[in-house]
């Protein structure tokens, strides 16, 4: 890799391990992995069920720990922050799209969506601001005041990218995005990240679907913890 | 961020109802019990407080016993002798009967006090010169609300009411309603100029004690008691040359209400542990109240977990989600406050009529009041909050979002040992409510050595009248048996010193003496050991014959009743012959040991009539009874109680311990199986799937219920374990505030380990039920 390509890393990951223990059985989840992702990067990850993707995403999303290994985030080796340092890095440069959306039931989508400006400390008036342009964009402003339950899937997994882009991140995680969704508003979750990738947010995807897949500039597959082939898509 | 918090809170609150419910409505009830018990232990804690108390001491006299009530012959030689003390006179009645025009009413705390008595006693004047007032005879001043009841909207000053057609008394002042925590009560106060004449007798013998003769000083500021005091044995002997065996002990006003080696006292003393038990038992109310909420709250934490794991992911930081959840803790507290507040206002209101509590509720308003309402609140969002939103703000945002309850801590060792709490406390109080039942069945029917059943009693105003009423009361078909006497069995109040100086009794002991009539004995059922019973005698029949007690033999040194027959002994300085023994009876309340009885025919003093009803149309018999009564004395308001009636008001503290115990067990009880439902629901859900395996497996659902519940009978012994030594030792201290009590046997203690399992079976077959009887398919589907 040459310097000037490295100044475009977002994402390097260097011989990361992962273990799972219990009282009696240890389960490598990640093995000597090693990978990378650009800025402005749209990565697919792939994989039979148990190779890793799930545990690479947490630990790309800080939300878990590698066992061994190094994890530098733009620049910063994030491998070992603590807790509060991983939450901080995060809620600034991170989004979460998940397969079951993930929406507080008690809290309207207008709430959900404003949920991480609160945590970022950002004014009420600009907070109101931002969600309504967001929820304009994903062109669910019509259900700000509904609860999650009263949505469709589609319309559920729209507010979840809503709250994945509200606080505009570098870098948004998908955890299988479509697979609680029939094609059609499947398509049109792909189409939606497709569009925040072009406007240049790294998005970083784990699915199981080719047809997904195939919205995304590299899939990385995985098998037992370690990447086997990276397909570069044209 | 804290509309966030308090937006959540309520939507929280509107999601999960039931949840909800069980907890505002447990927390309710401790905070409303909580605040009850406070209210009434300060109360009580208050007697005689106020700023000038503290130097105001009541002259007491300790021979035999210790007596609050002293000869009249005290105060002047007190005055002479101590000119720096100011000191007063009372003679408390606690009834009289008062006529205003043709009204009569019975009216309650009356006392007769000097002109010293508002200068020491601030009684809040209304109208009325203090310094004057009451230092003329026939003057009286009455309370706020005995004026207008009188009177109405008339000026009372100045007008006429007669008390007990004897006295016809000016109305001179007029002062405001008395608190009800005052060790002499008072509504109305007549000038003691008043009866002088007829009490003079008591001015003049140290030994004349009058029953609610009280002697009070004012202690100059900067005095100390103990100087006093230690020139009282001077002044007994200078007055009355007396040297031994006799003290004045002079009793700070305020420990009136709590000393209860005094006897006479015009409110039955309670010791201050009797009110520091009952704030233990508000504590165990208020600490079982969090250890549901606690339950309840962790219960919940599956629920929850998806939720923090999103919030933690979205950026949350742990002490943030801490606060959140504390947020929603106090925004239950607070409503639970709302509701418990309105809940102890509403009992207080009618506590008076139900537990004869007089507790004001707008005591609620109090700064002092609210300010340990404040506390109470910070303490019950701290311990009922803190635990759980730390458990809540600690799950690992992965474990959280891949599914919730597989990662939800267990925490059940936790849980389980506050559940063993809840149930050691319900245990505890269980045992505490029926030892005091049992004792209260003792105090009242047990072991009383005579018949009480369908007596009533009713005052002879005159006992030239006796035979006339005696023959009329025997005409009616509604009487059984008559017998005049001073009083039934319990009704003994003239003590009187013997001495036996042939059977080396040579100090004088003091006896109860019972002027009775030839029925007594057989109305009773006293049970005669050895002699005769009493006779009728002529007036002018001046012989001395007795019928005694055991006791009084006893002290004798007499052991076989046919040998005290004939014996004799000293009364009063005259020779008196034992002609009967009867067995022991309670002649007074059980918290005092026995004493000699001496039983003597004496007409002179019937001043009581003890009537046997037949046991149908009571009512009517009674309504007979009192128009023949009223047409032989017409002057007078014709009255009667129950003998029961009677024994039981000696126990009245006691029956407000035992409202007490009763109720506060019941609400601690309550409180805990909403606890334990929540943790049925926590163990129900925890275990689903295994009931589902165990179900396909082929397991019914009856051995599926008892998977639950055989976990609960376990703790219930493990509990009882704790609660059985610290109930024994605290029932068992308790009732060795009473010379007769009952044993603490083990049947008691079965009974409550068998109530709480009960309890506890029936709090959690409902959830345990419902869980054993989910399709398994469900289940299973439902991990």
């Amino acid at each position: 890799m040459s310097k000037n390509e490295e100044g475009s890393v977002m994402i390097k990951i260097t011989d990361m391990e992962k273990f799972y223990r219990t009282e009696e059985v240890e389960t490598i989840a990640l093995n000597k992995l090693s990978i990378h992702v650009k800025t402005g990067e749209f990565v697919a990850i792939m994989g039979p069920s148990g190779c890793g993707k799930s545990t690479l995403l947490n630990i790309l999303g800080m939300l878990d720990d590698p066992d061994e290994g190094s994890y530098i985030f733009n620049g910063i080796e994030v491998a070992h922050f603590t807790e509060r340092k991983r939450a901080d890095l995060r809620k600034h440069n991170i989004g979460f799209v998940f397969q079951s959306f993930n929406l507080i039931d008690e809290l309207t989508v207008f709430e959900n969506v404003e949920l991480p400006l609160i945590y970022t400390g950002v004014p009420s008036s600009e907070r109101v601001k931002r969600v309504e342009e967001v929820l304009d964009k994903m062109q669910i402003m019509h259900r700000r005041n509904h609860y999650p339950q009263q949505l469709s899937g589609g319309q559920q997994q729209r507010v979840a990218i809503a709250r994945a882009v509200v606080n505009k991140p570098k870098l948004i995680l998908a955890d299988e995005p479509t697979g609680n969704l029939d094609s059609t508003n499947g398509n049109d979750v792909m189409e939606l990240l497709t569009d925040l990738n072009e406007q240049g947010t790294t998005i970083v995807m784990v699915t199981h679907s080719e047809h997904d897949a195939r919205y995304s500039h590299r899939i990385i597959r995985l098998l037992d913890g370690q990447a086997v082939v990276e397909n570069i898509m044209i | 961020m804290l509309k966030s918090y308090i937006t959540i809170a309520f939507r929280s609150l509107r999601r999960n109802l039931s949840y909800a419910f069980l907890n505002i409505f447990g927390l309710t009830l401790g905070i409303a019990a909580c605040l009850v018990i406070f209210l009434v232990v300060r109360n009580e804690l208050n007697y005689d407080n106020y700023a000038k108390a503290g130097r105001i001491y009541r002259v007491t006299l300790n021979a035999i016993d210790f007596n609050s009530n002293v000869s009249m012959a005290i105060a002047p030689k007190l005055r002479n002798d101590f000119p720096e003390l100011n000191v007063t006179q009372v003679m408390y009645n606690a009834e009289v009967m008062v006529k205003v025009n043709n009204n009569r009413f019975r009216d309650k705390d009356f006392s007769f006090v000097d002109e010293h008595f508002p200068e020491i006693f601030d009684l809040g004047w209304i109208a009325g010169d203090p310094k004057t007032a009451l230092s003329e005879p026939n003057s009286i001043v009455l309370n706020q609300t005995l004026a207008h009841k009188y009177f109405g909207d008339k000026n009372p000053m100045g007008q006429f009411i007669n008390v007990e057609n004897q006295i016809n008394a000016k109305v001179t002042g007029i002062i405001k309603d008395q608190p009800g925590n005052r060790s002499v009560p008072i509504q109305m106060l007549a000038s003691l100029e008043t009866i002088k004449d007829q009490i003079k007798d008591n001015y003049t013998n140290f030994w004349n004690i009058g029953g609610g003769f009280f002697t009070f000083f004012e202690l100059p500021a900067n005095s100390a008691i103990k100087n006093i005091q230690a020139r009282i044995p001077v002044f007994l002997k200078k007055n009355w040359s007396i040297e031994k065996d006799v003290r004045l002990p002079l009793q700070p006003i305020r420990d009136i209400h709590f000393d209860q080696k005094y006897i006479n006292n015009v409110v039955t003393p309670v010791s201050k542990n009797t009110y520091y038990a009952l704030f233990g038992v508000a504590l165990l109310i208020i600490i079982t109240a969090c250890i549901n909420f606690i339950n309840l709250a962790t219960a919940q934490a599956i629920k929850r977990s998806k939720e923090v794991g999103v919030r933690k992911v979205l950026g949350a930081l742990r002490s943030q989600l801490v606060k959140q959840f504390m947020g929603e803790t106090t925004v239950m507290v607070l409503l639970a406050l709302v509701l418990g507040v309105a809940l102890a206002a509403l009992f207080l209101t009618k506590a008076h009529s139900w537990m004869n509590l007089t507790v004001d509720a707008s005591q609620l308003q109090q700064p002092v009041v609210i300010f340990w309402i404040t506390g109470l609140t910070v303490a019950v969002i701290l311990l009922a909050g803190l635990y759980p939103s730390f458990v809540l703000s600690a799950f690992q945002p992965v474990a959280s979002l891949k599914g919730g309850n597989a990662q939800a801590p267990r925490r059940f060792s936790l849980r389980k040992g506050l559940v063993v709490s809840q149930f050691a406390i319900s245990q505890i109080l269980i045992v505490g409510t029926l030892v005091v039942a049992s004792q209260m069945d003792y105090f009242e029917n047990q072991d009383l050595g005579f018949n009480k059943d369908a007596v009533i009693s009713i005052y002879v105003p005159n006992q030239a009248k006796t035979e006339v009423l005696r023959e009329q009361l025997l005409s009616n078909p509604g009487v059984k048996q008559v017998s005049f006497s001073t009083g039934a069995p319990s009704y003994a109040n003239n003590a009187a010193g013997f001495s036996a100086p042939a059977y080396g009794v040579t100090k004088d002991d003091v006896t109860n003496l019972i002027f009775a009539d030839e029925n007594y004995i057989d109305m009773f059922g006293l049970k005669m050991l050895a002699g005769e019973k009493l006779r009728k005698i002529p007036a002018t029949d001046t012989s001395q014959n007795f019928v005694v007690n055991e006791t009084l033999i006893h002290k004798m040194g007499i052991t076989d009743p046919h040998k005290a027959v004939g014996a004799h002994f000293i009364l009063g300085g005259r020779n008196a012959n034992i002609i009967g023994v009867v067995q022991d009876f309670q002649e007074e309340s059980k918290h005092k040991l026995r004493r000699p009885v001496i039983l003597m025919y004496h007409a002179e003093y019937f001043f009581r009539a003890s009537i046997k009803l037949q046991p149908t149309n009571m009512n009517r018999a009674i309504e007979s009874i009192g128009k023949s009564w009223s047409a032989l004395f017409p002057d007078n308001l014709y009255q009667y109680e129950f003998l029961d009636e009677h024994i039981a008001s000696f126990y009245e503290q006691e029956q407000k311990v035992y409202t007490a115990f009763q109720l506060f067990s019941g609400i601690a009880i309550l409180i805990g199986c909403l606890g334990l439902y929540g943790l049925i629901a926590f163990a129900a859900a925890q275990r689903t799937k295994e009931v589902g395996i165990r179900k396909v497996l082929g397991a019914s659902v009856w051995s599926a219920v008892g998977l639950f519940s055989k976990e609960f009978i376990a703790l219930i012994g493990v509990a009882f374990f704790i609660a059985a030594p610290v109930a024994y030792y605290a029932m068992n201290s308790w009732l060795q505030n009473y010379a007769y009590h009952i044993s603490i046997g083990p049947l008691i203690f079965v009974l409550a380990v068998l109530a709480s399992g009960v309890i506890a079976a029936v709090t959690i077959i409902h959830q345990a039920l419902r869980a054993a009887l989910v399709n398994p398919v469900k289940s299973l589907r439902s991990e």
